[in-house]
This record gives structure tokens, sequence and C-alpha cells, in this order.
């Protein structure tokens, strides 16, 4: 640097705010040259720049492209950058370094070498992005990708050796991170998918040298472009693939692996913290119905980038979808304490929902379920009947434990109130239909029930299988066993048939309680041919299995229930050996059942064995100590032992009916009890109460389809 | 060979345009002599308003519909020109089936159509379940390396289904009915780059009317253009659906004004279950509409509306995996809309010192 030229650009550097042209130590008034392109004299200021800042053609040139898009004025950077033959000069480049390179010989000189073409290959370069940009900025696209696409082709051919150890111009660097960038970004704005999304694998897969920030962005709009776009282009080509890493297969896996791969830089502090990564996340892992790993992902999440109680919101939402009852349970407990966010109508929505599917917490859940309700109010005021459906399940559930009959209808009643008002806000909510009408059965109002029965199959248009089980329960408790019969084969019709083991199960039953064995053992004969098709085709492979239903595990015939079904058939038309040999059977699937050792029980109690038959029902008690049917039995057999036998029988039954307080069997029992005591009263109401029972019996029990 | 197969689709194409022109009401004569039939048939608005009403009418999906039996023939035809144009019209035919099913009305023209697009997904398919792989950062990738290393790499990954294999079905059985829709809406995800706007700006409105809720409340005040009346304007469109309320709609008309009731009751006609078999690819073609690559910003509206509507309904059945979904989809839309991510990170940094 001369002295006259510093002593000048002291001077400029003075004029704060009035924009210069610098170059080769020298400085310049952008105002002179802007002058002459004004009048569209592009050659005139061209020369103007190259006396002025000694420079050359093609150097004056990008210089004053940049000039004139930094001005705004795109057009006329155009007009400029058309002017030189940026192609010609990346060649000339790549040329000259190809010869040069070999010749190579110390450090030093190759520093020395490459420090020149570096600048020149920075300004070209730059010149091209340029040109990329303006060409943009007039909605030229797919030129201006081309463009933008030549810079990176250029950078890696000149440099296809890497650039030596010295650093790399910040310039060119800044060129190369700005145009792999825009690459993907133009060729998306082009409607060019494809090409997009090759792109965007080329930036994020070959070494740019991209700091992280850059880095991140690029791969955030590929993750969403990876998830929204609806273009499956294929994988990674396997060119870029490393031995043993995991390679994505298809659009889902590669954003999956990307939001990850920045989630996990966003908590080692490598990269801002972007909200909008975790919400990608949370719809990509939510609609592969992966909430479980999304938790783990959730909980990775450093403390202070999300509110805790978000967090647990989150969390509690994640583990319910994914079943993880208690978990979540224990989140939204947090969440709903006093300090936290105790009001959250949704919090207290789900708590309530997950409380209400168990008797123990049915209480607790009564408790969100209120809460909800009264804070159903502003924006969650459409929350009003999903309070009020919750808090009729949780106490529907309530009456199932309760102590003492008057509670217990009580509760009953008061949860059709609940459901009754929900579904006056509510009256197309198919899911409330379907409730109330279990609500009514377990009742023992049959006719509301068949009434909301036939609602719901209609509502559904019968798409539903539990509505067509709900309704051959209600005829069949209404002793209607013909219509139930039609309907299950209405059912049968419209399942496929991995779906009619509990439809077929019902209707063995039916036949059974019609008389018609026979047609009965057909039946279980037919299901039992579904079970070896079924594990044929899926038993081998349990992943095809997982893959192949979307049904719940006991949406599909259960083997073991159709080898005890038919071991209670045959036992009760006394054929032994056949009873044994189905008993044997369900064994080998379930070992230790406290039905299995029910129905041997019986079986020894039918041929007189009555020490044995006493045997197998303790047994079974000892296996699940509430199998009301043993208790039954075991009194029905203590009765017959003699007097000094009665207080234990009538504490096991009045245990049976704390249970299951419609047994009809217990009811019946009882009333002999009170009968061979001589209490004809209290004989007479247990066998009325055991009578009425027996008239709305359903064959299987209501509660089985919840 | 090219120009034969060229010639072979063009003569479908024209076959086909003949056909329609048989059907519709009016038929664009300038059409039938058209250079380049499927592309008319997939975006010619006239004739896409034209076959929506018909499909809208309250007896279009009986069996013997002529409407159903050019949609059928023409997707199985088998020329994929030709399929794009019958699953244009797949959110309408879903749409308007789905809604009707309560009703019991005869529906036999919609199912061949939508088994139609069943049986060709389960033959591209093979009846396969489609899976995904869940990443594991302990294991190391192209686009990360893992400190754990190669030891790592006996562990299982996580597989998901994501729809699940699929059997060959010759009716719609009841129970059968949304998956065999929602594998349809699966093959329509498959192709949704060539779908014009128009069609998903339908599916996005027949979200609202399955979902059954008003979400609008979830709106954010500052989401830009005042769109309160979209709900309504979407009922107001989907009067048409079933019997029952077009009887509704002539009432209200000749009372001129409408109570708030009834109106509500308007978008309730028409909600669905939406078990997860459907509610699944619905989310999936949600989320093009909304963050997809190509903006327009009708379609943001819709789709938004939509989003809001079943992240309502997650919310009326406690469906925890939905409100994650559509909750998610609604945080995005509202981070979209601050203008804060709005730095263009590839512009020059404008200096006053200009240098090379």
């Amino acid at each position: 640097m001369s002295g006259s030229t510093l002593a000048e650009s002291g001077q400029l550097d003075n004029d704060l705010g009035v924009r210069q042209l610098s170059a080769n130590g020298s400085r310049m008034k952008t105002s002179v040259v802007e002058e002459k392109l004004d009048e569209g004299n592009i050659q005139e200021a061209e020369s103007a720049l190259r006396e002025g800042l000694s420079l050359n053609f093609e150097e004056a040139r990008a210089l004053l492209g940049r000039l004139e898009y930094q001005r705004g004025n795109v057009e006329g950077a155009l007009r400029v950058f058309d002017g030189i033959d940026l192609q010609a000069a990346i060649q000339r480049m790549q040329s000259s370094i190809t010869e040069k390179i070999p010749s190579k010989k110390g450090r030093s000189r190759g520093e020395s070498m490459h420090a020149v073409p570096q600048n020149a290959a920075g300004l070209v370069l730059e010149a091209v992005y340029l040109k990329a940009k303006s060409l943009q900025k007039l909605g030229r696209l797919t030129d201006a990708a081309q463009e933008c696409k030549s810079v990176l082709d250029a950078v890696e051919k000149m440099f296809a050796r890497g650039i030596s150890d010295v650093s790399v111009d910040n310039k060119l660097q800044e060129t190369v991170s700005h145009a792999v960038e825009l690459l993907p970004e133009l060729w998306k704005l082009a409607n060019c998918y494809p090409e997009a999304m090759s792109a965007y694998r080329r930036a994020l897969l070959s070494r740019w040298n991209l700091d992280n920030e850059c880095c991140s962005r690029i791969q955030k709009n590929f993750a969403v472009f990876l998830l929204y776009s609806g273009v499956e282009v294929g994988p990674p080509s396997l060119a870029v693939q490393i031995d043993g890493s995991y390679v994505p297969r298809n659009n889902m896996e590669e954003a999956i692996l990307l939001l990850m791969v920045l989630l996990r830089k966003c908590c080692l502090g490598h990269a801002p913290w972007d909200p909008s990564v975790i919400e990608h996340l949370t719809y990509a892992l939510s609609v592969c119905s992966q909430t479980s790993v999304l938790a783990k992902e959730i909980e990775e999440i450093l403390p202070g980038l999300l509110h805790r109680t978000d967090r647990w919101k989150l969390l509690s939402l994640c583990f319910s979808a994914s079943g993880q009852i208690e978990n979540a349970l224990n989140l939204l407990r947090k969440t709903l304490r006093k300090h936290e966010n105790a009001d959250d109508t949704v919090s207290l929505l789900l708590a309530a929902k997950m409380c209400s599917s168990n008797t123990f917490l049915a209480a607790e859940g009564l408790g969100y379920a209120l809460r909800a309700t009264d804070n159903a109010q502003g924006v969650h005021k459409h929350l009003e009947g999903a309070g009020l459906r919750v808090q009729g399940l949780c106490l529907g559930k309530l009456a199932k434990v309760s102590s003492s009959d008057s509670e217990r209808s009580h509760l009953q009643s008061e949860a059709l109130k609940s459901l009754d008002r929900a579904f006056s806000l509510e009256p197309n909510n198919s899911d409330l239909i379907f409730e109330l009408g279990v609500q009514y059965a377990e009742r023992r109002n049959l006719s509301a029930a068949l009434r909301y029965a036939k609602q719901y199959i209609d509502i559904t248009g019968g798409s539903v299988l539990r509505g067509w089980r709900l309704l051959a329960l209600v005829l069949s408790a209404q002793k209607r066993y013909p219509e139930a019969l039609v309907v299950i084969d209405t059912a049968l019709d419209e399942t496929a048939k991995w779906e009619q083991g509990s439809l077929l199960r019902m209707k063995a039953k039916l036949k059974i309680s019609q008389s018609l064995h026979v047609d009965a053992i057909e039946t279980y004969r037919y299901l039992l041919a579904l079970v070896k098709v079924q594990r044929k085709s899926y038993g081998t492979n349990r992943i095809p299995f997982q893959a192949s239903s979307s049904l719940a595990e006991d949406d599909r015939v259960n083997e073991y229930e159709v080898w005890h079904g038919l071991a209670n058939l045959y036992s009760s038309l006394s054929h032994w050996g056949d009873a044994e040999i189905c008993l044997d059977k369900a064994r080998a699937l379930v070992k230790y059942s406290a039905e299995t050792l029910h129905t041997e029980g019986l079986m020894f109690q039918r041929r007189g064995q009555i020490k044995e038959a006493l045997a197998a029902y303790v047994n079974a008690l000892l296996l699940e100590p509430s199998y009301v049917p043993c208790k039954i039995l075991i009194s029905s057999v203590l009765a017959k032992m003699g007097p000094k036998m009665l207080p234990h029988v009538k504490t096991l039954l009045t245990d049976a009916l704390k249970t299951e307080p419609t047994n009809r069997m217990a009811w019946y029992q009882l009333a002999l009890i009170h009968k061979d005591d001589g209490r004809l009263a209290d004989a007479a109401d247990c066998f009325q109460a055991a009578a009425m029972l027996e008239e709305s019996d359903p064959i299987e029990s209501f509660s089985s389809i919840l | 060979m090219a120009h034969i197969s060229w010639s072979d689709s063009f003569s479908q194409g024209q076959e086909a345009m003949k056909a329609l022109s048989e059907i519709l009401p009016s038929f664009p004569s300038s059409l039938l002599s058209s250079e380049d039939p499927s592309h008319n048939l997939l975006n010619n608005p006239e004739i896409s308003s034209q076959i929506t009403q018909l499909l809208r009418k309250p007896d279009s999906g009986a069996g013997d519909n002529s409407l159903c039996r050019w949609l059928y023939d023409t997707f199985q035809c088998a020329k994929p020109d030709l399929q794009l144009v019958v699953l244009k019209f797949l959110p309408h035919i879903a749409g308007v089936y789905l809604s009707r099913v309560p009703l019991r009305k005869p529906l036999a023209g919609f199912e061949a159509v939508l088994l139609a697009l069943y049986s060709h997904e389960t033959a591209f398919r093979n009846g396969q379940a489609v899976t995904v792989n869940i990443p594991d950062l302990c294991h190391s990738s192209v686009y990360h390396e893992s400190k754990a290393g190669a030891k790592n790499n006996a562990t299982e990954l996580n597989l998901a289904v994501i729809s699940p294999g699929l059997e060959p079905y010759g009716t719609v059985r009841s129970t059968r009915r949304a998956r065999i829709v929602g594998v349809a809406l699966e093959l329509y995800y498959s192709k949704i780059g060539e779908m014009p706007v128009d069609s998903k700006i339908a599916f996005c409105e027949f979200c609202v009317v399955w979902a059954g809720e008003d979400g609008e409340v979830y709106r954010e005040t500052d989401e830009g253009t005042d769109e309160t009346n979209k709900v309504e304007e979407i009922k107001e469109k989907m009067k048409g659906l079933d019997a029952d309320s077009e009887v509704r709609n002539d009432e209200s008309s000749s009372g001129s004004s409408k109570g708030k009731g009834e109106t509500k009751e308007g978008i309730s006609t028409g909600r669905i279950p939406l078990p997860w078999e459907l509610l699944q690819p619905v989310l999936r073609i949600l989320g093009h509409c909304l963050l997809g690559p190509n903006k327009n910003k009708e379609l943001y509206e819709a789709a938004c509306v939509a989003c809001r509507s079943l992240y309502a309904r997650s919310l009326h059945d406690i469906n925890s995996k939905a409100i994650l979904a559509t909750g998610s989809l609604l945080k995005l839309v509202k981070l979209n809309s601050k203008p804060m991510d709005k730095v263009d990170h590839t512009e020059l940094t404008i200096t006053d010192v200009i240098t090379i």
C-alpha cells in the first residue's frame, strides 16, 4: 500500500455512510460509477473502475455487478454479469490449478500458489452466485438454479483435492455456503422436487465446511421437505453409504433422522434452539405411532428450553398414546398440582379418561373429571360434554366397587345422569352413545340399552365390531336368542375373518343357550380351523403378524378361549374324554388359569369326586382371589357338608356378591342357604333377585366389551 | 414404441372424455378436440365443478350412477394420467360416501370406485405392509457419527408400521370401510404432488365435516386475514350432502334467518368415527397441504381450518396420538405466522464498502 492511497482512504473513512468501492488498497466513491451506470454506460463505468482501483476487466465487472445488485438493480446486475464469460473464467482457473498442483513441492510454495487462485476464484464465484440471486429475484428460477449449481460444480472441480491446509478465504467460504443453502431452495421454488432432493443431499453429504447454523438450517429445511412434500424419490445413493452406518430408506426415515440429529445438536448447544424442530418431530413420530420414541426425545431436551408443565403434558400424551398409563398418570398428577397447571382442561380430561378404565383409580378420576367440567370455559367451552362424559365413566366404574347396594345404585344413576347430559351436548358422539348403551345394560335397563346399541350401529354404519357385540348381548339378555344370532351372522358378514373370533365365540354360546349343542360344536370347530390358518400365515414371524393387523390383541381369535369354551361344552354334555383333551390343549397355552381349574372342578363335581373338585376350586381362588364363579361353587359344595359350614358359606357368597352384584347364581345359592336355615322371607327375596337377574342375564358379561 | 404408447394413451384419454361428455350436463365442446385430454380432464375447472356438483347430488353414489361408472372405468383403464383424474375426485367421493353411510342410502357406485383404488394399491404393494425403521442416534448414520460405534449395530431398530398389510376385498364390509377409504387416501397421498389445488382444498373441507367440531376457537388472532366465516362457508357448501340437511337448508332459506343452533347442526351431520386407520392418512395429507413446498394461500387457509377442526375433535375424543399430531401442526402454523424466521440467510450482507 502506498502512502498516498492510505491517506486517501483515511479521508474517505471519515465520510461515514458514504458507499465506497475498495480494491488493491484504493478506494473510490460509488457515486462516480453509479452515475455512469445510470446513463447505461457499463463500459465507461468499468474503465473508471479499472483505472481508479487498478483492476483487470473481470474484477471490474464483478465489482460493478455487485454494486448494481446491492443497489437493488438486479436487471442491471444481470447486464453487467452477462458481459463477462464467467464459465470461461472458471475453466481458466480450473486448468491453472490442475497444472500447478502436480508441481507443488513444499508446503510454503503450495500456500502461495493457492492464495491467488482462491482469491480470484472467490471473485468469479461470487459473481456467478450474484447472477443466480438476480435471476431468482426476477423469477427466473430454473436459470437461477442452473447458475447456482455451476458455482458448486466449479468449487468441486477446482478443489477436487481439497484446499491445502491454508485457511479458506472468508469470502470464498461465504459464497460457497450461500450457494449450498440456496440451491435446494431454488429447485424447490421452481417445482423441481427431485433436483431439490439431490441438492439437499449434496449439501449435507459432501463436505462444504459449513458452519453449524447454516448446516442446521439446511437440515431442517430438508427434513420439512421430506416430511411434507409428498414426493418420494428414493434413498441416498450407494456412493455415500458408509459401512455399517444407518441409511434411511424413505422420506419418513430420513426426515426423522435429520430431526433427531438437529434436536441433539440443539441440546448439545451446537445449534440455536428452534422450537419448530420438536413440533415437526412430534408430528412425524405420532403419525408413525411411535410416541414412546418421542417421549425419549422430549426427555433429552435440556431444562429451560421447554417449560416443565409443557414437558410433562407432552410426555403424558406420549405415554398415554403408547399405553404406558401409569407413567402418563404420574406426570399428569404433577402437572395438575395446585401451583403448576392445575386448571388445564386437556390434562384434566386425559387424566380422568385414563383413571376411568381402572376401578381403583375411578375415584381419583372423578375428581379430575369434575374439575375438567368446571374448567371447560372460554376456549375450551366446547369440551364440557367431554368432561361430563368422563365423569359418567368414572362414576360407572366407581359403582362397581361400591360396598353397599344403595350407594351403588346412587352412583349408577349419577353416571347415567352425567352421560345423558353429555349426550344432550354432543348428540352425534358415537363413543358416547356406545357408553350409554353399556351403562344402561349394566343397570339392566335393557330397552334403553337396546335403543342406544341400535343407534350406535346406525351412526357408525356398523363399522365398529363392539357395536354388533353389544347389540347381540343386549338381545341375548332379553332372551331373544334368534334375533341375537341374526345380529351375529350379520356382523360376521361385515368382518374379515381374523376379527371374527369374539363373534364366533358368542355365536357358540348363543347356540348353547338354545341347547343346539351340535351347532355349537360346529362353530367351535370352525374357530379352531381359523386358529390353524392364522397360525400358519402369521405365527412363524412376529413382525408380519403385527404388520398384518391393526387389530387389538383381543379382536383376534384367541386359541385358549376356544379350547376352554369347547371343554366347557363337552363337560356339560358329559363327554368327559373330549373335555379332558380340550382342557389339556387349553392348559398347554395358558398354564395357570382360574378358568381352566373352574372347568376341571366342575367335571370332578359332576362325576362325584367332591374332594378333587373342591381342591380345583380352591386352587383357582389361589390364582385369582376375586374369581367369583369358584367362590359360588365352593359355597355350594360346603353347604352340603352340614350346618357348621354355613358361616363360611355365607361369607363366601356375600363376598362374591360384593364383586359381582348381578351374579344370579350367587343370589340363588344364598336363597338356598336361607331356606335351609328356615328364613323363608329372606330366601324368597333372594330367589326373586336371582329370578329377575336370570331374566336379564346376557351370555357374556356386559363389561367384557368395554 | 414411445409414439405408440403416446397415441394409445391419447385415444384412451379421448374416449374417456367422450364418455364423460355424455354424462355431464353441459360439456365444453371445445375440449372434445383437445390435444391433451388427460391434462384437460385433470385441470379444467369447468369439468371439475360439474363433476363435483354431480358427486354431491343426493342420489350420486348409487350402483347404477353413470358418473361412478365412468370414474370406475376410467381408473380401471390403468393409464396413470387418467387414474390421476379419478384420484383428483377422491376427496369428494370419500367425503360424500363416509358422511352418507349412516343414512343407509345405496352407495354401491362409490364403493366400486373406492374398491378399485384399494385393490390398485394392494396390487402395487403386493399386499405388504408399509414400515419405517425409526432411527436411533446410537447408530452412526449418513448424517451423523456416533461415539458408541459399531458395537451397537446388533441392537434392533424400532420398526413402525405405517400401514398394515393389505388383503384383497371384493366388497366393502362395514368394519373394513375405514381401512378401505384410508388405503385409497394413502394412494392419493402418494400422488399428492400431482393433485390440483382445488382437489386438496376440497379434501380440507371434508376434514372439517368429518371432524364435526368447530375448531375456530383455536385460531390465533394474529394469523393473518379474517377467515371467521370459513367454517360457515364449508357448512353451507356441504348442505347438499344428505337429504335431511337439504330439507333443513330449504327451511332456513325460506325463513331467511338461520338460528345458531341450526348451523351448528349443519356441521354435525357428517361427523364420522375417525379410527386411526382413517385419521393417519388424513393427517399425512393435511401435513402436506399445510407445510408442503408449493405454497398456495387458499389451500393453506383451508388446511388451517381443517387442522383446527381435527384438533378440536381429538380433544373431544381424548385421543392422545391425534392431539399430539394435530397439536404440533397447529403450533407450526403459529410459528410460521411469526415473522422472526423470515430472514433470508442466502442474501449477501449489504456493506457500505464493497471489496473484491
